[in-house]
């Protein structure tokens, strides 16, 4: 998942988790059955992490495009202060 | 929340906060509901009422019971206790409280009933010096409201203009 895609991903899971609980309230409540709206608001938990939870194309639709070796490589001065800490970094990206 | 694990953690725990808060919601919601109960307590009989060989009084009744209190049930009412007691004065205290009957009401249907029967608790007065001979008392139906979500509460009827005869029985 990119950087956008995680952006996204907590945007989502915050607003559907929100929407279901009103929802799951005004439905209880206008029902008069507080099982119904724990079940409506337990229903949404589950759709809410089936569509954050796992990797989806559609969060990687903003991959970061890095210099390729060779490009670095005609720069020796910066490659000497990046490297240590770019390879650490590079690790982290997936 | 760059791994699933990161992920699934964040969903569940702003799940179960959000659930607090309409779990809270739930229980304010409970102050919309102003209820009207209603109760009646008649003595039918007094069976028998004696001094125990240990100097305390026992009396024996038999109680008609009758009370509406579906209003107390709102959408986050789990269920109804209810208990009447006698209450009385005697010179050591100013209220002596004596359990005689007590039911649960699981759901408002069950909420409105009338019930015939003799005194379920012993009703006995615990100092035997005193004597209930005379004596008027309260019968008082008590009741504890236990909500799903939130705080419980309890409310009561007092029925006043109850006396024991003058006489052993």
């Amino acid at each position: 998942m990119d950087w956008q895609g995680q952006k996204l991903a907590e945007k989502l899971m915050e607003i559907l988790l929100m929407a279901f609980a009103v929802a799951s309230f005004v439905v209880g409540y206008a029902i008069g059955s507080f099982q119904i709206m724990l079940l409506v608001y337990a229903s949404g938990v589950l759709l809410t992490v089936l569509i954050t939870v796992p990797n989806w194309s559609f969060f990687n639709r903003h991959s970061l495009n890095w210099l390729d070796p060779a490009e670095a490589g005609r720069h020796p001065k910066s490659q000497a202060t990046v490297l240590p800490s770019s390879k650490k970094k590079t690790s982290k990206l997936k | 929340m760059h791994s699933f694990g990161f992920r699934a953690n964040a969903v569940v725990t702003f799940a179960v906060t959000i659930l607090a808060v309409v779990c809270a919601m739930a229980s304010l919601s409970d102050n919309f509901n102003v209820p009207s109960p209603t109760a009646g307590v008649k003595v039918l009989n007094i069976n028998w009422f004696q001094k125990q060989p240990n100097g305390n009084d026992e009396v024996s009744l038999t109680l008609n019971i009758s009370a509406d209190l579906q209003s107390l049930f709102t959408w986050n009412t789990k269920q109804v206790f209810v208990f009447v007691t006698a209450e009385y004065e005697t010179p050591q205290n100013a209220l002596n409280q004596v359990s005689l009957w007590d039911g649960i009401i699981p759901s408002k249907e069950h909420a409105q009933f009338s019930i015939h029967t003799t005194n379920k608790y012993r009703f006995v007065d615990q100092a035997s010096h005193n004597n209930l001979r005379g004596k008027d008392f309260n019968l008082t139906l008590h009741w504890h409201i236990m909500p799903k979500t939130g705080k419980m509460s309890a409310d009561k009827i007092v029925l006043t203009g109850y006396h024991l005869p003058n006489e052993y029985r």
